[in-house]
């Protein structure tokens, strides 16, 4: 089933003179990872928010098209209901968490939508032991750090269930350590639960290989749409829209072009390791030789 | 690397004032003329070292000296700002004044120069920074991050210190904007001669554009080289979360073949690629 | 902080200051740091002068009232006691106030709040602003080093210029302030935070929280206690003047000494 679809979406921001996202087709399988990549002002955070439902209900503009939720036009659901079926994480830990505690900042959401305290309860232990921060429970945000506060963030949405959850930039603010952590979550929540996830993100490298496909945003159009294995030829045009391939893919399409290598691209370093490693091995095939 | 020693840190100890012990006895030296990344988990002290650099923070035992100046004299705020800036990650914790060129005006007219000097140096950040003179009056609160980002360098370049700490300057950027940043900063290094000090998380652009890397973990110094003889260590960079760029990573795994631990960048793993595959076909 | 609000009726400075090692001592049972209670004595004093010249310049004085010289001012025993009284009133208070918010942390206050059944935006509200608080104070933190970073240097300059500075601060503030709000209200809607605080399809809004800290005997004897002893003494000052200074054993002294 279709989880998220757009038709000729478009919008543009009160006060500017062109149109942040114009012209947007895209549809979204459910249970699929997609990842948007693309310059920053491009039009990744405005074509998520319309999804979600931030444009139009907290800014003022134009909206052109029409967006579809599980076949329904979401400008005739209300924002509780989408609060429930799309969950959002934003890039800033700090202004995410709007609490004074770990677990006063869980069971917000779940109150706003009027769930009893048996359910509250189920759902607030489930969803601390799939992200880990059991122990984080009675913590002020004062107390923990910015990837704790992003997996706190994470876990406050899942709570609610939704269908689909969307991540604008989990890690840009985040160390290493923090990161790889988002990343791991990402892994999990790909692996073993029935969620469409969407994420916006920079980190090319840790983002391809989770993906089913990969959006290029790119002055308010959709650039490129494909998954990952297709997604990195032609390293050129990805290039000039300012997007850099993970650098062993780069590496792999640069052989590719010398033609020393004719396999597929691989977008995560244990394939390089192994595409390269063929190539190198002694007794290995190679291109040319009798 | 010219020998002239612009910092010397000493046995130096620090520890917040909540009794967290941020560094232990650290020495090292910052030279004219590096391009250096201090790197290392949240927590492990990168950025604690970078703020006694410039006096920000003063230490509890051993010293701090800037130019043979010890940062905990009386009065040593305003001299040392001469010689050590320091550019916050967000430049909205930075950035008072209600027009731009005041902006970069303040730190001259705060150390007493007079108003044909101060004049002279806010014209000469602002063209090294690119900011167009005709935004001079503009107020900074509207600008786009980016130009915010450059008047808050401006703003500290104006003091002409020789030595520049830039806290997280790529960090939430596009490969666009983050080479725009970090060719800038090259340039203030290779062309103006200064000493550029970058704290990230970001290894590509370490391996790209830095020349030593200063890696912390838990409050002491793990490594302190050049960035390929840094990168060419990852177990011990590991102790501080850290890992080496992707590419460096393939060429470590396929070290037995021949290729050196220490690419930095792709073309160099072509290369090497080329010339051990050669070997291995022979 | 009841013993810092029942002072609100006592006007014999003995009772006050009685009370006020009382907090002290609460204070050091509840281990909090008591050198950090450092930074209010410039306050102290401040508001000592202010106040004591205030009532010296302006005595108003009644032909009963006894006279006094020293270094050459004319003070009047009456308004100088009322003044010393009043002070130490006014201390009680505070340090009650300074116990409450030392010894109590943040989500405490706001199930207090919500066990008398409030409604749930006010104090949603109230919790907010706890937390832009905090983040107010780190904001304020960060800006002072990028400014010391600047070359600014607050030891170096005058009571006056550091005023000024305070103002200088409010633009960076403001301007994080006014980025965030932004972001902390996208926040709130994606979690389906509508202003109201209702919910659609009209049910009741459950309170996990409050699930959490079960009223116990103890609170509600205490509770009863604190209550009971603020009405008796607001009775017993106001409908017999109980704890006016007239019944300060040190005045009583003075005035004999004098007439």
């Amino acid at each position: 089933m279709i989880a998220v679809s757009t038709q000729d979406l478009g919008w543009k921001y009160a006060g500017r003179n062109n149109f942040a996202i114009e012209h947007v087709n895209l549809e979204i399988e459910e249970n699929t990872f997609t990842s948007i990549v693309g310059p920053n002002e491009h039009g990744k955070t405005t074509l998520v928010s319309c999804i979600k439902g931030l444009i139009p209900n907290s800014f003022n503009g134009v909206w052109r098209g029409k967006v579809e939720i599980f076949g329904k036009d979401t400008r005739e659901i209300s924002a509780q209901t989408l609060a429930n079926e799309i969950g959002f994480v934003f890039a800033d830990p700090e202004a995410q968490f709007t609490s004074m505690t770990v677990e006063e900042e869980l069971v917000f959401g779940l109150e706003n939508i009027g769930l009893p305290l048996n359910e509250i309860k189920d759902r607030l232990e489930w969803v601390t032991n799939i992200t880990l921060v059991s122990d984080l429970l009675d913590k002020p945000p004062y107390e923990i750090s910015g990837g704790q506060k992003q997996r706190v963030a994470i876990a406050s949405v899942l709570a609610m269930k939704p269908r689909i959850i969307i991540l604008d930039e989990p890690t840009s603010m985040l160390d290493p350590l923090g990161k790889d952590f988002i990343f791991d979550i990402l892994t999990n929540l790909k692996k073993e639960q029935d969620l469409t996830i969407i994420v916006i993100e920079h980190n090319i490298e840790q983002v391809a290989p989770l993906s089913d496909q990969i959006i290029l945003m790119y002055k308010g159009n959709i650039a490129k749409m494909a998954p990952p294995a297709t997604f990195f030829e032609d390293s050129e045009f990805l290039y000039e829209q300012g997007i850099n391939p993970p650098m062993a893919t780069t590496f792999l399409d640069q052989l590719k072009r010398n033609k020393l290598y004719d396999g597929g691209l691989p977008v995560n370093l244990d394939d390089a390791i192994r595409a390269a490693e063929s190539l190198l091995k002694p007794n290995g095939y190679r291109k040319g030789t009798s | 690397m010219t020998d002239e020693r612009l910092i010397e840190v000493s046995d130096l100890v620090f520890s917040y004032p909540d009794g967290t012990l941020a560094l232990r006895n650290i020495s090292l030296d910052i030279y004219a003329n590096q391009f250096i990344a201090f790197i290392g988990q949240n927590g492990s002290g990168k950025t604690t070292i970078a703020k006694c650099l410039n006096g920000l923070l003063k230490p509890n035992s051993g010293y701090v000296k800037i130019d043979n100046l010890d940062t905990r004299e009386k009065g040593a705020t305003k001299k040392i700002v001469t010689k050590v800036g320091y550019v916050f990650q967000n430049p909205d914790h930075q950035l008072f004044n209600n027009t731009i060129y005041k902006e970069i005006a303040y730190g001259p007219r705060n150390i007493g120069l007079d108003e044909k000097e101060v004049d002279e140096r806010v014209r000469e950040a602002a063209n090294v920074c690119g900011v167009e003179e005709s935004i001079f009056q503009e107020h900074p609160f509207f600008l786009t991050k980016g130009l915010r980002q450059r008047v808050s360098i401006a703003s500290i370049l104006a003091m002409r210190p020789r030595t520049i700490i830039v806290d997280e300057p790529t960090t939430g950027q596009d490969l666009r904007q983050s080479f725009e940043v970090m060719n800038f900063l090259r340039n203030l290094w290779e062309k103006e001669g200064h000493t550029i000090i970058i704290i990230t998380h970001e290894m590509p652009i370490v391996a790209q554009y830095t020349q030593r890397v200063v890696a912390l973990a838990k409050g002491n110094v793990l490594l302190d080289g050049t960035t390929r003889e840094v990168f060419a260590q990852p177990e011990l960079l590991a102790q501080t979360f850290v890992k080496p760029p992707q590419i460096t990573r393939l060429a470590q795994a396929l070290s037995k073949y021949g290729i050196p631990k220490d690419i930095l960048t792709v073309q160099e793993m072509y290369d090497a690629f080329v010339i051990a595959q050669g070997k291995t076909s022979s | 902080m009841f013993l810092g609000a029942v002072s609100l009726f006592i006007l014999v400075p003995e009772i006050n200051v009685v009370l006020i090692i009382l907090i002290l001592l609460f204070l050091i049972w509840a281990k909090v740091d008591i050198s950090g209670l450092r930074i209010y004595l410039p306050l102290t004093v401040t508001v000592a002068i202010f106040m004591f010249a205030i009532s010296t310049a302006f005595p108003g004085p009644k032909p009963e009232y006894h006279p006094f010289k020293v270094l050459g001012i004319t003070f009047y025993l009456e308004v100088f006691y009322f003044t010393f009284a009043s002070y130490w009133r006014l201390m009680a208070m505070l340090f009650g106030t300074i116990q409450y918010f030392s010894t109590n942390r943040e989500r405490d206050t706001l199930v207090a709040i919500r066990t008398l059944k409030v409604p749930f935006v006010v104090t949603y509200f109230f919790s907010l602003a706890l937390r832009s608080a905090g983040m107010f104070l780190e904001d304020m933190h960060t800006i002072r080093e990028a400014e010391r970073a600047r070359g600014l240097d607050e030891s170096a300059m005058s009571l006056s210029d550091r005023a000024k500075l305070y103002g200088m601060y409010m633009i960076p503030l403001f301007t994080l302030a006014i980025r965030r709000t932004d972001e902390i209200s996208n926040a709130l809607y994606a979690r389906g935070y509508t202003p109201s605080g209702k919910i659609e399809g009209g049910g009741k809004r459950s309170d996990y929280i409050l699930t959490q800290y079960p009223i116990r005997v103890v609170d509600i004897v205490l509770i009863v206690l604190m209550i009971g002893i603020f009405i008796l003494a607001g009775f017993l000052q106001i409908r017999y003047g109980y704890f006016s200074m007239e019944h300060s054993p040190l005045y009583q002294f003075l005035l004999s000494r004098f007439s």
